[in-house]
């Protein structure tokens, strides 16, 4: 085996002294024959003649002994890629369109793929994820007490529920509890000892057992244990990896240093796995990891000690060999004992409901799949899309290596005349269509790696520490690959195994004048499908960017221009309720001071942010029903900071203080869907839900209805109050009343003021350095950041769209062309029996036309049935409209028309006495 | 027409250049006549065969060969059977002889 290889290395290199030695041999051969002729008696012409006709064509011998060993393989592949190469080369169009088209298609598609399989199909940075199980599928966030879920299927649970459940199944190795809603509860952190300035970081508060059921181990320091997470323990935390790189420069002395998150000083035990991004794929990940019992210090809220308060996510890590079924029978059991004695289950609709409540166990091993289900059904469609965009590019791939397979029809016969062994001839083109596939493919993997960083920056706009990376995955770009590979090799090589079975001779006397070579229907049928497919590629674009503009052109009913949106966290600044009063006088008082501020909002939230508060209320008149409104918290200037109308009444006042009595605004459809028609709501009263309250709040004004949350939340119920009036019945103390805190300050300006961030950062630390600004962003800016999503898979369709019409406005130029080119001698002769130019470009569109008109009504049809899978992905859009039909159409005609005329126009100019002599 | 060498049973090409090298060391034009005379002109080998086989059995170490001066006074390649080509001739002797046999008493069953 060995040897064989030596010898074979010798040959190449040695390849002129081993030809020589044939060539020696051979002569030798030759000459001991015509001895041994002429000693039998010819002559020596005779014998000459005889030997040279028994030993046939030297250099097939030659041929032959050369083809005996493995490396004359080698070296007839290498010849085949440079020939490929050079073939290549030769027909410029064809490479670059070939390459073009291959590129785009692996590109696209890679990319897709990659984005796909990092948020859909990635498991978490953890031990064994496949082990792991979450106790719920929804989302369900963030804090609930009472009423019952959708399908009575439970997600989130209270800290006494984790805890029951904890004790009571052995079958689980560990059963860990996070926060759910963490990212929408910034803390606020400074290192003890240092000049830093506080910064508002991401800290989600987990269970002391979270690292030990996922399994991970600290690159430094310590992991949280169960006895970090006891009521009066020490207050620890652990820091991501990422963040003591970024913030900290990986100091090692973090560890064990004290950090004041909240204004509570934590210790810092040690930093999470490099990688590790929390229990779920976010956008922002977890800088700090927290004991769930220090919550109530640290952030004033006191879930974990009520045990009707839902706020907790669980996950699992099953022993090895547990059966998931037994389990969850098990589970949902004991979830109804456990809440069996909750007040929400009395009476016989709770009886019932208590009945019907169960736990729905999901595989965790990719984590909590809240992105994930919401990106979910956008990423399938762009993966069909993209699927659709390869089906072209390999359609028209096939296409123009049929037409390229037909035209060297003559080359193939001639070779195989002059001796070329068919399999060697195959082998050749089979050698093309890799090295075609294999230059795509690298152009492709360029493409594919640019496009996922492209797609990663559009889907989450401004987020630096996005855990999915723009690595395309291999067995992405292999599949692609392959399938460019196999389209290749099947419609290369088949004509040219046709054209090399064929008898030469007779392939090489037809040919010249034949009228029946206009392409072929497979060929035909191609483009068909092309113009078809691009056609609903169209439709779905012009569906999608019709969605995003109606989103976008929604009337808001609030004024975005010169306002800038300032996110605040008082509580984090360690800031109690009862000391609100001072501190947002010194915002209104301190902004007031800045010059080109005009006017100055505080509210719980703003319009258009990720954010929303909602309760039952009951209003006068309908005293026992609760109806359920979002309601904020805002202060008197807050309705004129962000453009919203007043339409009767009065906006809240400076006189508006806790001491003055109650009143309330609310918006338009809350007059209208809860008052009878006519009446004038001004001076009526509402109140919260329990029955036994007074109806407490006035409403002093009517407001227009500004969008809240979402543009699909239209004509919600909104409800405002004062920023620091409390009901008389509520008689809890002030101090708990984590609903008085503001969380956002609107700056409207009088212009244009590109250093406001800076001007609000400094006045707030100003105020109090512990006010780590949150958030900084234009309200445009904040408002666009509502509408990524949508943004993002209307661009990528758009992209998609057009390029399934580049690729099929080439493969149909391609066909027109050939066929063109075929037709040169015909067209010759019926120009010179005096056919006008005119009737030979109507001859030579008409194919054109005809394929794209078969390709629109297969589209058509095709598009409306398809356009009824995305509706709901749509905002207000029922069935392809006419006018995007119109523009989709008209569009794809346009492209039809141009790829047909620029052959027709060669066509129309072919000169009739030049036609006649070709060939 | 001389005959072709596909005329030969497939594969015994290699086995019955050994054993004609078994005799003594040859070139290329001797083997051919040599098998051609023994064959009474039933097998006519020609370079395009015998060359490739040549070389192949040379590549596996087999036979090897070496420029001399032929009977005629002229430069010829001659091959020599190794040590290596001795044993593979034995086996494939042994094979052959087990091959013919079962192929009789299958024909004459």
């Amino acid at each position: 085996m060995f040897s064989t290889l030596i010898a074979g290395l010798r040959a190449l290199f040695h390849r002129d002294r081993r030809n020589a030695d044939i060539h020696h041999e051979l002569d030798s051969f030759l000459q001991a024959s015509i001895d041994d002729k002429i000693r039998h008696g010819m002559t020596r012409d005779q014998a000459l003649r005889a030997a040279r006709a028994e030993i046939g064509s030297a250099e097939s011998v030659r041929h032959k002994v050369w083809s005996a060993g493995w490396e004359s393989t080698a070296e007839s592949l290498w010849h085949d890629v440079r020939f490929a190469l050079r073939q290549l080369r030769k027909t410029p169009g064809f490479t670059a369109t070939a390459v073009l088209t291959l590129t785009l298609g692996i590109g696209a598609n890679a990319a897709i793929f990659t984005l796909v399989n990092a948020v859909l199909m990635r498991n978490l940075p953890v031990a064994d994820p496949a082990s792991l199980v979450r106790l719920g599928n929804t989302d369900d966030c963030c804090v609930n007490s009472g009423g019952y879920p959708d399908n009575d299927a439970y997600s989130l649970f209270s800290t006494n529920t984790w805890q029951q459940l904890r004790k009571n199944l052995p079958e689980l190795q560990d059963l860990a509890a996070v926060e759910s809603g963490f990212s929408w509860r910034p803390v606020t952190v400074r290192r003890d000892g240092t000049q830093d300035t506080a910064r508002s970081s991401m800290g989600e508060f987990v269970s002391g057992n979270y690292f030990r059921t996922l399994g991970l181990r600290p690159p430094a320091g310590r992991l949280l244990a169960d006895s970090d997470d006891n009521a009066g323990a020490p207050m620890v935390a652990v820091i991501s990896y990422e963040s003591w790189q970024h913030n900290y420069s990986a100091d090692p002395s973090v560890i064990g240093s004290t950090f004041w998150v909240n204004t509570k000083p934590v210790t810092i035990i040690g930093v999470a796995p490099q990688g590790f991004y929390g229990d779920r794929l976010i956008n922002t990940p977890p800088d700090y990891y927290l004991p769930i019992q220090t919550m109530p210090t640290l952030c004033g809220v006191n879930h974990v000690s009520k045990p009707r308060v839902q706020w907790l996510y669980m996950i699992a890590r099953l022993r090895p060999g547990a059966a998931v079924a037994p389990l969850q029978t098990k589970i949902n059991s004991l979830f109804r004992q456990i809440v069996a004695s909750d007040p929400n289950y009395s009476g016989d609709k709770g009886q019932a409901a208590l009945a019907r409540a169960h736990i729905v166990l999901t595989p965790a091993g990719g984590g909590i799949q809240s992105l994930q289900n919401q990106y979910k059904s956008n990423l399938h469609t762009l993966l069909w899309i993209s699927g659709l965009v390869l089906l072209i590019a390999c359609a028209n791939i096939a296409n123009l290596l049929l037409v390229r397979g037909m035209g060297r029809k003559t080359e193939m016969s001639l070779r195989t005349a002059i001796g070329a062994a068919r399999s060697r001839i195959v082998r050749q083109l089979l050698t093309e269509s890799i090295v075609l596939s294999t230059l795509s493919g690298i152009a492709g993997l360029i493409v594919a790696w640019l496009g996922t960083r492209a797609l990663v920056a559009m889907a989450f706009p401004g987020d630096q520490n996005v855990p999915i990376h723009a690595t395309p995955s291999w067995p992405v770009l292999l599949f692609a690959c392959s399938l460019c590979l196999v389209t290749g090799i099947l419609f290369g090589v088949a004509p040219a195994w046709i054209a090399a079975h064929a008898q030469p001779a007779d392939a090489l006397r037809t040919g010249s004048r034949t009228t029946a070579t206009k392409a072929s229907l497979l060929q035909r049928s191609l483009v068909v499908l092309q113009a078809a497919l691009s056609l609903v590629l169209l439709i779905g674009a012009g569906l999608f960017a019709q969605s995003l503009n109606k989103l976008q052109g929604t009337n808001l009913r609030l004024d975005a221009r010169n306002r800038y949106i300032v996110h605040i966290n008082p509580q984090a600044a360690g800031y109690l309720p009862s000391r609100l009063g001072p501190l947002y006088q010194a915002f209104e008082d301190r902004f007031h001071a800045i010059p080109g501020v005009v006017h100055i909002g505080i509210a719980s939230y703003t319009p258009m942010e990720d954010n929303n508060s909602s309760s039952d209320f009951r209003v006068e008149g309908r005293n026992n029903l609760g109806f359920s409104a979002s309601y904020l918290r805002v202060s008197p200037d807050y309705f004129d900071s962000v453009g919203t109308r007043i339409l009767s009444g009065r906006a809240f006042t400076q006189q508006d203080t806790p001491a003055s009595p109650m009143v309330a605004i609310v918006n338009q459809t809350f007059v209208h869907d809860l008052f009878p028609r006519g009446t004038h709501p001004i001076g009526k009263l509402i109140g919260d839900d329990n029955p036994k309250h007074p109806l407490e709040f006035q409403i002093v004004g009517v407001v227009d209805d500004t969008t809240y949350t979402a543009v699909q939340w239209k004509d919600h119920r909104m409800a405002f109050f004062p920023l620091l009036q409390r009901p008389a019945s509520d008689k809890s103390p002030i101090d708990t009343d984590t609903d008085l805190y503001a969380g956002a300050i609107v700056l409207q300006t009088a212009h244009p003021m590109p250093d406001i961030e800076s001007i609000a950062r400094q006045t707030l630390a100003g105020i109090n350095p512990n006010l780590a600004v949150v958030k900084f962003q234009t309200f445009d800016e904040q408002i666009a950041d509502r509408f990524s999503e949508d943004r993002l898979v209307a661009r990528l369709t758009t992209l998609f769209g057009a390029l399934a019409l580049l690729l099929a406005t080439i493969g149909l130029y391609g066909v027109t062309a050939y066929t063109v080119a075929r037709q040169t001698s015909e067209i010759g002769i019926r120009m010179a029996l005096g056919a006008q130019r005119l009737r030979v470009v109507a001859m030579v569109l008409r194919g054109a036309i005809i394929q794209t008109a078969l390709g629109l009504a297969i589209g058509i049809p095709t598009a409306y049935f398809c356009a009824h899978y995305i509706e709901a992905q749509l905002y207000e859009i029922k069935g392809v409209n006419p006018a995007i039909l119109f523009v989709a159409i008209a569009t794809l005609a346009v492209a039809a028309v141009l790829a047909g005329f620029i052959p027709a126009r060669r066509a129309a100019s072919i000169d009739p006495s030049r036609a006649l002599r070709i060939e | 027409m001389p005959e072709k060498p596909g005329d030969l049973v497939q594969g015994t090409l290699e086995m019955l250049v050994l054993k004609t090298l078994a005799l003594e060391p040859m070139h290329g034009y001797g083997i051919a006549l040599r098998l051609e005379q023994i064959s009474r002109g039933v097998f006519r080998i020609n370079p395009g065969s015998l060359l490739p086989a040549l070389s192949r059995l040379e590549r596996a170490g087999r036979i090897k060969a070496e420029w001399r001066a032929s009977e005629n006074n002229r430069r010829a390649r001659y091959y020599q059977l190794t040590h290596r080509g001795r044993k593979a001739l034995e086996d494939e002797l042994a094979q052959w002889d087990r091959q013919i046999a079962a192929i009789n008493r299958i024909l004459e069953a």
